[in-house]
């Protein structure tokens, strides 16, 4: 009993959780969620449920990153024989950017969870990657201990004689790499105020003057100046997509894809067109918190200006600004026959760029959704009182499945540090100068609760409480007056604004949960180079790796709701069908397509980029004449809900069957038969 | 005898085909000759034939492998006397990323022909070979070649690569290719008698149409490109290879193919392409670039969009140099900005080179067909516009027309004959044949490619050439001596492009001072070698990180203490290395 309480206390404490609901499990899974596995441990995993699942699982073997390990895909689902699939199918990425090894857990429990639970992958597969980054993964579980993005190519990150010849050092031998703080004239970082252990930029308007150096913990090992710059690897795998990527960045790599990580994963990803959504697990959280916009971008669509110098060419006036529709109005009859003119070739000719910010429309959905996820996380008893998850940054998957693949792109985190609660503290109103020149009377009648306020305001010692001073006053035994002049005596109390948020969350979490593990305090050393420094900081992964214990109820919360949204993937069916004869064998023929779920076919960005395959409707007989309409018609959209006829009129001399077919690669499809005649 | 006389028609009539087509299958041999084009397999024949005859100064590399799994073949040009390949500034010279774009490759099989049979000839050529290290991919786009000739095309078509896309959107991928009703070898124009067309014959040329004036009764629509609707959605010639470009599908500033037609579905999706990266990859000396295009008489750099901002100014001081004389050397070709002059590309070859790997890169656009000219000399320059992005002028089309006649023979254009269209009924096909318009006629192709290699050995000469001088060694002190040394390079190319130093894409070239007895004390580039004033370097004094620019020179000081030699040595990526041993 004595073991098991503090066990509960911790997940409840953490997040809030009514214990007793976090701790019925549904169902067994086939692994155990107690500890963090390695890259290795990973492929092991997915190896046994491989072979335990054989019927509806298979392994692929996606790529080999430059510190030779594998990234391994699982794929689950009916069609695992297959290579051409005919069901549409979910990419599930976890951990992309490796130092998020919670989410590489949380990967491979909604394998378990989808192979456990009936009926989760019948109708359509799932292709799931546990760690997109393996090299950056393996770090958690190295010693010294260091949090960094980069996989184990050899870089020169500071561009010298030599590779990867300055990395960290652990100077105070404790497994782990925090920082040093040096004293050092040019300085600007002093301690805070409100906890001395946060240090932070010192502030000249408030009279500061900085005192210390931060450096990260380490010698310079080639002498050159710099502290640890260039250390083993590497480029950031996470951040090595197309949309928005930046060359010349430490990490990025020279162009997206230079890595394997990335380049076999878009490779796969247009190998498969059935894929019609992407859930990435790690750090960004577009469930819950759609991804941003506010990018400065190319251009409105409704308002382009046309360049001086193509103006002439297309008649156009360089002075004023036309719509996307007329500006391809002005260019069609200038080419040669049978040319067409499209939205691209307007927008490559004239330079106008890419999209940089999410769609309306898909921003409504993402909005949607995310009060729906609220809504169920309250059910499932789970409160909203962590720090917010990251933004997704440029250069991420994320980022390119939803502006670049132009499929659903969801992603979840799945753990932050509880918020400290901030409680609102009422000002008092009252200064020490104020209470100089009050009389007791008007002092009592300030009330309890504003002297208390004001007795925290100027620092008063905890035992002062406001019901005894007040007692103190209306005795006579102090006067208002005086009392202002013992406070002026007073120390000034710690100034707590400023400082970090996060590293507030982290240091609060480290007192109260982790037992000081979090956070390692300052404690003196002597360095070759620098001198007299002092070791300390924040402890890797504390801030967005909780312990072991609480993972498995994080998921059997929190890993379903992807389950729950792939249960919305457009589907596109024939609603009904109906053949009214003209007479003279010629018939109507009118079929309704419509998509009876809550996501759209496409996503808006999708119908902009045009990558998503459309459906196709087919009529065919090869009996009948088609007298109007098309043998085979595109279907490039379908809105949530969204109902479209197609007519044609059909010549036919005897009674036949038509084949109406709706072939869709990442939307079921569908298919009927019209009997003609009879 | 009726067997003899069958024969003998066969291999005519078979002789008159290939002999239409300007490339026909002789004996290739050295010297190469250029009054004929290079099919895909004759080009490699071309290059295995040079490889062969000058097997100490050539290589032949293996680059990789296309989509159709055809061999793309580089050869590497180096005198081993004078180094090794890497430990010398590279100079790249490929052609023909767009498959229709061939005549690249005759100007690229024409440089390495002029380059090995002039060696130890012609004073120039041979210094000129000493000095670099050359790699020449003459076919890029080897399906391309391989299809532009082989298949009936239009002067344009058959430019992307052999990616399946469905450009139409229909589900089908590259279903609808142009075809060659009339079997004739190329993709012409189709027409059709209409009383309700936008076109009349023009009286001046009855192959011509003019546009119909309000209230005229028409006579011709035109249908578009010669063919049939494949795939049955009411569109003619809609779906053809790809569409990928290779030359978007490079992986700086690379656009999505929503923003710009063609790129591929992510950077260096091609199979060739991405192989040619890895072979230019790991040749980092290369700092001098052509890649060879048709059409326009263009001599382009970059930047691609304008949103890049300009290059660096001391980037620009050699493109203007560089480009200044290739105006001169071909006259009528004009030294221009991509985005600025032409239009804005994102993921482009040019692009990747100048950026990534750090070199000066030159897009030749060969050919003007504003040389088809038919007018006597000093009769003015007439309509200027040879062909722009639009298409030509009526009134250059005659012209064209007549140098087709009187000095081309013919060759160039079909006349409209009739022929029966499964859809349309009574139709016409006619109109340029694929072996014009973008580019020469075998007669004007020696001119072509001698000026524009030419234009290649002019930058060639300017690749960066580095002396190193000690210009001063005092003793300042006991075992303490000031030390200067001069880098100096007389030619246009610094040893690292300015790009390179400011966005720090690999390591800047070192000065190095070493000796087994003495240690660099102080060290730092001389800013006023007369008031002495030197920027020191704060560590590792002995390490200075520099770069010597083009048309001039840099110094250093370095305060040594000790005794005994030094060695004072230069290394740079794309500069090859120079090193002094002095004693103290």
């Amino acid at each position: 009993m004595k073991r098991f309480f503090p066990k509960c206390a911790l997940i409840a404490m953490t997040f809030g959780i009514m214990w007793g609901l976090a701790w019925s499990q549904d169902q067994a899974m086939t692994l155990t969620y107690d500890a963090y596995m390695t890259p290795d441990g990973l492929n092991q995993a997915l190896k046994s449920l491989n072979s335990r699942f054989s019927n509806t699982t298979k392994l692929h073997r996606l790529a080999v990153t430059p510190g030779k390990r594998e990234l391994v895909l699982l794929e689950i689902g009916p069609e695992v024989g297959r290579q051409d699939k005919s069901l549409p199918a979910i990419l599930v990425v976890g951990n992309m950017d490796g130092d998020v090894p919670l989410s590489s857990m949380a990967t491979l429990y909604l394998a378990d969870f989808l192979l456990q639970t009936e009926g989760q992958a019948t109708d359509k597969t799932w292709y799931i990657l546990p760690c997109g980054n393996p090299d950056a993964l393996q770090r958690y579980f190295s010693r010294p201990l260091y949090r960094d993005t980069r996989n184990g190519k050899p870089r020169n990150d500071d561009m010298d004689d030599r590779v990867d010849e300055d990395g960290y050092n652990d100077l105070d031998g404790n497994g782990m790499i925090t920082q040093m703080r040096v004293k050092d004239p040019e300085g600007t970082m002093i301690a805070h105020g409100g906890d001395p252990r946060i240090m932070r930029k010192a502030d000249p308007l408030k009279d500061e003057k900085g005192i210390y150096k931060i450096y990260s913990e380490g010698l310079d090992d080639d002498g050159d100046g710099k502290y640890n710059e260039d250390g083993p690897g590497g480029i950031s795998a996470g951040i090595n997509f197309p949309h928005l990527f930046e060359p010349f960045k430490p990490s990025t790599g020279l162009w997206p894809g230079c890595t394997d990580e990335s380049f076999q994963l878009m490779k796969f990803a247009f190998e498969h067109p059935e894929i019609a959504m992407t859930v990435s697990f790690g750090a960004t959280n577009f469930c819950m918190v759609p991804p941003k916009g506010g990018r400065r971008s190319g251009v409105d669509m409704d308002k382009i200006k046309v360049p001086e110098n193509m103006a002439t060419m297309i008649n156009a006036d360089p002075e004023q600004t036309y719509s996307m529709k007329e500006i391809m109005d002005m260019v069609q009859p200038m080419l040669p026959p049978g040319m067409e003119v499209t939205e691209s070739m307007i927008a490559s000719f004239l330079g106008l760029g890419a999209v940089v910010n999410p769609l309306q429309e898909d921003l409504e959905i993402y909005n949607d959704l995310a009060e729906k996820y609220k809504e169920y996380l309250k059910d499932k008893g789970m409160k909203d009182d962590r720090l917010d998850p990251s933004s997704a940054r440029d250069g991420s998957f994320e980022l390119w499945s939803y502006y670049q693949l132009g499929v659903h792109t969801f992603s979840m985190d799945f753990w932050t540090l509880p918020e400290i609660k901030d409680e609102k503290k009422e000002k008092s109103g009252i200064t020490i100068e104020k209470l100089e020149t009050m009389t007791s009377d008007e002092f009592v009648a300030l009330g309890e609760e504003k002297i208390s306020a004001f007795l925290k305001e100027v620092g008063a010692p905890d035992q002062y409480k406001a019901a005894s001073v007040i007692q103190m006053v209306q005795s006579g035994t102090v006067a208002p007056k005086q009392m202002a002049q013992m406070m002026k005596q007073m120390p000034k109390p710690k100034d707590d604004s400023g400082g970090d948020p996060k590293t507030k969350a982290l240091l609060a979490f480290n007192d109260q949960i982790l037992d000081g593990k979090g956070f390692i305090d300052w404690t003196p050393f002597h360095h070759p180079t620098l001198g007299d420094v002092e070791i300390g900081g924040e402890v890797a992964y504390a801030n967005n790796t909780p312990p072991a214990e609480v993972m498995d109820s994080l998921f059997s919360i929190q890993v379903p709701w992807g389950t729950e949204i792939s249960k919305k993937l457009p589907k596109i069916t024939i609603l009904k069908t109906n053949a009214t004869s003209q007479g003279a064998g010629i018939y109507e023929v009118e079929v309704w397509i419509e998509n009876p779920s809550y996501l759209p076919f496409p996503t808006a960005m999708g119908k902009r980029n045009q990558q998503p395959a459309p459906a196709i409707l087919t009529i065919d007989n090869d009996d009948i004449t088609i007298l109007s309409g098309k043998k085979r018609t595109p279907i490039q959209d379908l809105a949530g809900f969204e109902t479209k006829k197609f007519t044609w009129m059909i010549q036919s001399d005897r009674n036949t069957t038509l084949e109406i077919q709706l072939t869709s690669v990442n939307a079921w499809g569908d298919q009927k038969q019209i009997k003609i005649g009879g | 005898m009726r067997r003899l006389k069958l024969f003998s028609f066969i291999l005519m009539a078979g002789c008159l085909t290939v002999c239409n087509t300007f490339s026909w299958s002789q004996d290739i041999s050295v010297p190469l000759r250029f009054d004929r084009y290079y099919n895909y397999d004759e080009l490699v024949q071309a290059m295995k034939v040079l490889n062969k005859a000058f097997p100490d100064l050539t290589s032949l590399d293996l680059v990789g492998h296309s989509e159709e799994d055809r061999e793309i073949w580089a050869m590497t040009i180096n005198n081993p006397k004078t180094g090794d390949p890497l430990t010398k500034p590279g100079v790249y010279v490929d052609g023909n990323i767009h498959g229709n774009e061939i005549q690249a490759g005759e100007v690229a099989l024409y440089f390495m022909n002029e380059m090995l049979t002039k060696y130890g000839k012609n004073e120039k050529i041979t210094r000129l070979l000493d000095k670099n290290a050359y790699y020449i991919i003459p076919s890029v786009n080897v399906d391309g070649r391989y299809h532009f000739f082989e298949d009936p095309n239009t002067p344009s078509t058959n430019r992307g690569l052999r990616r399946p896309k469905d450009d139409d959107r229909d589900g089908l991928f590259d279903e609808d290719y142009p075809d060659d009703l009339d079997g004739d070898g190329n993709i012409c124009q189709m027409r059709i008698r209409d009383p309700f067309g936008t076109q009349k014959t023009d009286p001046e040329d009855p192959r011509l149409m003019i546009p119909v004036k309000p209230g005229e009764t028409g006579e011709w629509t035109i249908l578009g490109s010669e063919g049939i609707d494949n795939d049955g959605d009411g569109r003619i010639n809609e779906d053809s290879e790809g569409y990928v470009d290779g030359n978007r599908n490079w992986g700086f500033n690379w656009a999505p193919p929503y923003v710009q037609s063609g790129s591929g579905y992510y950077p260096f999706s091609g199979d060739g392409i991405r192989a040619i990266r890895d072979y230019i990859m790991e040749r980092p000396n290369i700092i001098m670039v052509f890649a060879f295009h048709n059409t326009g008489g263009m001599y382009l750099r970059g930047p691609s969009v304008k949103s890049q901002g300009e290059f660096q100014r001391g980037d620009i001081a050699v493109y203007d140099y560089l480009g200044e004389n290739a105006e001169k050397i071909v006259p009528g070709y004009r030294y221009l900005i991509g985005w600025k002059d032409l239009y804005a590309t994102y993921g482009d070859f040019g692009d990747f080179m100048d950026h990534i790997v750090g070199a000066y890169t030159f897009v030749g656009e060969l050919f003007m067909s504003s040389q088809e000219t038919y007018r006597e000399e000093d009769a003015g320059a007439g309509d200027p516009d040879g062909g722009g992005f639009f298409g030509e002028s009526n009134t250059r089309s005659r012209e064209r027309l007549k140098f087709n006649d009187h000095v081309a023979m013919g060759e160039l254009y079909v006349p409209w004959k009739p022929y029966k269209h499964p859809v349309y009924g009574d139709i016409e096909i006619g109109g340029w044949v694929k072996m014009s318009s973008r580019l020469p006629h075998p007669f004007m192709l020696q001119d072509l490619v001698h000026r524009n290699a030419a234009v290649v050995m002019f930058s060639a000469e300017q690749t960066p050439e580095v002396k190193m001088e000690v210009f001063e060694k005092t003793r300042i002190g006991k075992d303490l001596f000031r030390v200067r040394v001069r880098l100096s390079n007389d030619k246009a190319m610094p040893t690292i492009t300015y790009h390179s130093v400011r966005e720090k894409v690999y390591p800047m070239d070192m000065l190095t001072v070493s000796g087994s007895s003495a240690t660099v004390v102080s060290g730092g580039k001389i800013t006023n070698r007369y008031t002495d004033q030197v920027s020191y370097k704060e560590d590792k004094p002995e390490v200075q990180f520099c770069q010597v620019p083009g048309f001039g020179m840099i110094e250093y000081q370095f305060l040594v203490s000790g005794k005994g030699q030094i060695k004072i040595h230069f290394e740079s990526r794309k500069a090859g290395k120079v090193e002094q041993t002095i004693d103290l």
